[in-house]
This record gives C-alpha cells, structure tokens and sequence, in this order.
C-alpha cells in the first residue's frame, strides 16, 4: 500500500523584485513587482510503507520545499497529495501524529527547558501511553548516546546534540513516516554513524517509511535503497540505488601517463566505438569504457602496442560521481539504464 | 486537555529558568509602581478627594492596577511575538496542537507565577506600609477574584492579536510598544477612569481595554452594586469571546500567509 502518494504536486512562490539601493526600497512601496519561482514543479512521487527514500538534488533544487508540503507546512499551488490518506494542511491533526521531522536548521525542542522535559511535554502533546514513552526514551538514550546531555536544555546544546535530541523527539511517537532534512549537516564522523544507524534501527524494527534529503552521499548509501532526484523542482531521476549502481559500475575510466606519443591514436579502438579517449595532458590519457565489452587489460595492451605506457590507474565509479555528474548535465540517467557509456558520452 | 495542561506547566519551568530577567522586569514595574504613588501623593496633598476618589481609595487602586499589569508581563507577550518574527510558527504547524489554546496555556501558566510573585509583594506592602482596606463582604470578594481572572483573559485576547498582527509588519517591537501605550491609557491603569473627560470615558468604555483595569479595580473598590458588577463581568466575557473568536479568524489568515507564501 502507498503511504504517500504525490500527483502533478506544485509549488510557486512569489518572489518580490527590488531594485537595489534606497531609490528601489522606495519605489517598492508604491509598485510592487513579483517573479513567479517554481519551487516545484509537478512531481509525481509515490512511497510504500516501509521504504527508504533518498531525496537529493542541488542547492535549491526544491526538496525542501516537497517536504515543506509533505509535512503540511506549505500548501501546494496544485496537484494532488495524500499521506497515509489524509491531505497534509487540511486534515493536519490527524497528519501530525502520523509524522515525525526534522529540519536540520530548526530545532522543534524548546529551548530554555532540559531535553528530557522536552520530551516529557511532547509525550503529553502526542498522547503517548507511558509503556511505550518508556522504551522508546530508554532505547533513544541508548542508541543516540544522549546521557551526556539529556538534562540541559537546547540553549546549551552542540549542534550534533541537537540533532541527536531533535530525532529523538521527532520518532518518540513511533509516526509511521519520518522527513529527514538534512539530518548530519555540519556533523563529525562518530555522531553521523549513530545517527545513521539509528535511523536504520528504526526502518528495520519499527517498518518506519523514510524520506531524507542530504547533500552527504555518504547517508544515501547508508540508509537509502530507492534515489530520488530533483532539479529545477522536476524529478529527473526514481529509481533504486542499486541500479543506478549496477549501470554505472559497468563504466570504468583508465588513466594512463605514456612515455611516448602513440603512433596512430584513431585506430586504436576504431572496432569499439563506445570506448571514449580524452586527452587530458602531455601524454596524458583517460579512457572510458564499458567493463562487459572490453577488459582493461585489453585497453593496456593496445595502448602499448603503440606507445610506452609509464603508469596507470583504473577508477572506480561511485555514487558521488555519477550524482554530481547528473547534477552537471554531463550525464542523462535515462539513457543510462541502457548504455552507460554512450549516455555519458552525448554530452 | 492534558496536553496544553502540560504545556502550561512547562511555561511556568521556562519562567523560572529567566528568574533573573523575570525579577529584573517585575523589580522595574515595581519601581514605577513607587514613582506613581509620591505623584499621586502629591497630588492629594491638601485634597481629601478627587474624582470621588479619596487618598485611601486611590491606594488601593494603584495596588490592584500593579496585581492587574503584572500579569501577562512584557516577557509572555514578547514570547507569543517572538514566535511569529522568527518564524518558528512553522515547526508549530508540525505538531497536534491548536496554536491559540497552546499560547493560552502557556501565558497562563507564567501568570500562575508572575501572580503569585506580586501577590506576595501585594500583600506585603498593603499591611505592611499602606493599610488598604479589603473589600468588606465575600461576595464582593469573590466578584472581584472573577473580574481579576476574567481579566487575564481579556488581556490574553488583546495580546494574542497583536501579536499576530507582527505578520503584516516585519518588526515586533513597534506593535508592542503601541499595544502597551493604547492599553495603559485606555484600561485605565495610568488614570481611573473617574478622571477621564466624558467623551474619552464612553470611548474607553466601549473598546475592550477597560475589562483589564478599570473593571477589577471599580469591584475592588466597591464602586460597583452585586448587579452593577456581575454586568461588568459579563461584558469581560463578551469581549473574552469576542476577541478569541478575533483571534482565530486572524489565526486562520496568518496560517495562509506562512503556508501559502512560505512566511
Ligand atoms: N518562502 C519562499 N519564498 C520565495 N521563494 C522560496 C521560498 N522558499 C524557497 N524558495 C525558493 O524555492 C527554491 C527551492 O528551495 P528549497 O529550499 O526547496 O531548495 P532545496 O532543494 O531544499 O535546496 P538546499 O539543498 O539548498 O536546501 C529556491 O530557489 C528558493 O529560493
Ligand atoms: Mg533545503
């Protein structure tokens, strides 16, 4: 069953255009002008229960924006959008108690009180019974390391504390789906992995349906098994990560320093076309090709069939790659799915 | 219900986490308590009644406004302001909660506190320095204990809106400062009523401001018959209602503005 299900879902804000300086501050009083800005732009997202969804684009690309309507805090220019059978800003009650986010820049905790009453209240706010309040907390404390700082209010909190007390808040109510905004932004290492395996703890025992936006790969490939990504508000990519994968690993690229110029570079691989050869110094050579029509040795050998090859070194693609180069334009995942070399070289 | 119970109760911890702040700003009212006694002082001097006011009965009214504006201190208005300005209304949205009733609980409850403080001073002072008469029989007593609790909310509904008002204009300060300014001269708590030009009496009268001064203070005085002050508790409670059904239609506008324009 589809837990959330997104049809043609738009946004546009309107954007108020000044003129710099004092002249504009003061003809914007008396003409207002605005720019309509696309934030989304009809997206069709459907989630089942218990998957893992990872929500990526560049900067401003408009992801936090789809949360902003998953959650209920914005209302959709149009489109059609149910979670778990409610419309998010109309029916928000019954949306609140069966979510759970967190907004990496905000905080949901109350400042000037400690965490752990912080949590008390919103055991209170969310109808919690108390058993269930109990092993959650225990299992937070535990799974989160927040001990150490459980009893000082949010003020006094580092920014991984926060996030670690903010996830705790946001699932103390086991909601069936979590948003996850940016959740290790500007995290160390050690708190990134607790968080990470939390969040992983919480999809596999309590079936819990997660979104996560982030800029850092590393939690993709941690916590995601389905990509999702979103450029200009347009979804330009929804599928499985492993797929993705799986396409891209048949793509290698070798780097070759030569000792020599080769005699006659148009022949070498005039039987494969596929196989693309960039220049990319004196002597210098990168050669990209698809794993399951030529092997490398294959490459290495014709190479030096005609010139003196001084070193080399074959890369591995990974997912950080192959995203920025959607990113960039530089790559067209569609095309991908069938021929990753060929997709990469029509740019 | 336990909810917003809970919600108070923590407003109430939070208040105490700013005791020095919190002592700082009752400390200054209490100072400008003091400045408007010797003026009022000095006034009487010579005069055994003004307005129909004797010094004895101005006493308690200067008593009673300080009990009065002491609720509902600049520090929970600020809070409610501060909410809208930095945009933090959103993460409110997040939760199963009803933005007004949970501004309600948490005002009431730092009044629970802000009231017991000044009530302890209150008394004091009143034994101690003044020797206020009380007001004699309990039903008046308890009239005025409802016309005090009534006017907590008027207040709440005053403050609630314009807060909210800080939507339309990007800064707080400003609105509080002119929501204080209207309030202090039209509930009376700068100069009774009794005071007053006609023209500005049935002005004031007629807006909901005098439900937080001049009622409890014309109950407290005995200035008011058993029917005349069960009609002003009533009119407390139209303005009570009609204020929270004010505020909720402005609610239901600035929703629009954060959700639709992105705040
Ligand atoms: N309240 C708003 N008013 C006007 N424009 C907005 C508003 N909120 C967002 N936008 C615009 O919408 C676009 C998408 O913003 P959004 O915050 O969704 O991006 P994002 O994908 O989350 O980016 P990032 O990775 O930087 O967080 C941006 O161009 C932004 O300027
Ligand atoms: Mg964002």
């Amino acid at each position: 069953m589809s837990l959330i299900e997104a049809k043609g879902l738009r946004k546009v804000f309107r954007q108020a255009v000044k003129e710099p300086g004092l002249r504009g501050a003061v003809k914007h009083l008396f003409t207002q002008r605005y720019v309509d800005k696309h934030a989304v732009d009809g997206i069709d997202l459907t989630i089942r229960e218990g998957e893992t969804v990872a929500y990526v684009g560049p900067n401003g690309a408009g992801k936090s924006t789809t949360i902003k309507m998953l959650s209920g805090v914005l209302v959709p220019t149009s489109g059609e959008l149910r979670v778990d059978g409610f419309v998010p800003h109309k029916q928000r009650m019954e949306n609140a108690v069966r979510i759970g986010a967190v907004f990496g820049q905000r905080t949901q905790l109350w400042w000037d009180i400690p965490v752990r009453e912080s949590l008390n209240l919103l055991k209170d706010i969310y109808q919690v019974p108390e058993d269930a309040f109990r092993r959650n907390l225990d299992a937070f404390v535990e799974l989160l390391g927040m001990e150490e700082f459980i009893h000082l209010s949010a003020r006094k909190l580092s920014l991984g504390q926060r996030m670690r007390a903010d996830l705790a808040a946001a699932l103390l109510h086991d909601p069936k789906i979590v948003y996850l905004d940016e959740p290790t932004i500007g995290l160390d290492v050690s708190v990134k992995q607790k968080i990470r395996s939390f969040i992983k703890q919480m999809n596999r025992d309590k079936g819990t349906t997660l979104l996560l936006t982030t800029h850092d790969l590393g939690d993709i490939e941690d916590l995601c098994e389905r990509l999702v990504i979103i450029d200009h508000g347009r979804i330009i990519y929804d599928g499985s990560l492993q797929a993705v994968k799986d396409a891209f690993a048949r793509e290698r690229t070798i780097h070759l320093q030569l000792g020599s110029e080769l005699a006659e570079p148009s022949l070498l691989f005039s039987d494969l076309p596929e196989v693309g050869m960039d220049r990319t110094g004196p002597y210098r050579l990168a050669i990209r090709f698809d794993r399951f029509r030529i092997t490398a040795s294959e490459i290495v050998k014709r190479i030096i069939s005609q010139a003196d090859v001084a070193d080399f070194h074959i890369d591995e693609p990974n997912i950080e790659s192959i995203i920025r180069r959607v990113y960039e334009g530089s790559l067209d995942l569609e095309l991908a799915a069938e021929s990753p070399v060929a997709a990469s070289r029509e740019a | 219900m336990k909810k917003y119970v809970s919600l108070a109760v923590c407003s109430m911890q939070n208040t105490l986490s700013y005791r020095l702040s919190f002592v700082l700003n009752f400390l200054g009212s209490f100072i400008a308590l003091l400045a408007t006694y010797f003026l009022w002082r000095a006034i009487y001097d010579g005069q055994s009644e003004l307005a129909g006011f004797d010094w004895n009965q101005m006493k308690s009214y200067l008593l009673v406004t300080f009990f009065a504006n002491s609720m509902l201190s600049y520090y929970s208005e600020s809070g409610i302001t501060n909410k809208v300005m930095d945009g933090t209304v959103a993460m409110d949205l997040l939760k199963p909660l009803n933005f007004q009733k949970a501004r309600l609980a948490e005002s009431l409850g730092s009044c629970v506190l802000e009231g017991l403080l000044s009530a302890v001073l209150i008394s004091v002072l009143a034994i101690a320095a003044f020797g206020i008469p009380m007001p004699v029989d309990g039903v008046s007593g308890i009239l005025f204990a409802i016309s005090m609790l009534s006017s907590i909310l008027v207040k709440f509904g005053i403050v609630y809106c314009t807060a909210l008002i800080c939507f339309y204009t990007t800064s707080g300060f400003g609105v509080i400062w002119a929501r204080m300014a209207v309030t202090n001269l039209l509930s009376g708590a700068l100069v009774p009523f009794a005071f007053f030009p006609d023209w500005l009496r049935n002005v004031a009268m007629a807006l909901p401001f005098q439900g937080i001064v001049n009622t409890p203070t014309t109950i407290f005085l005995g200035m008011s018959d058993t029917r005349e002050a069960i009609l002003l508790i009533a009119v407390q409670w139209f303005w009570i209602a009609a204020l929270w059904l004010l505020g909720r239609s402005m609610w239901g506008w600035a929703v629009r503005q954060i959700t639709i324009h992105g705040g």
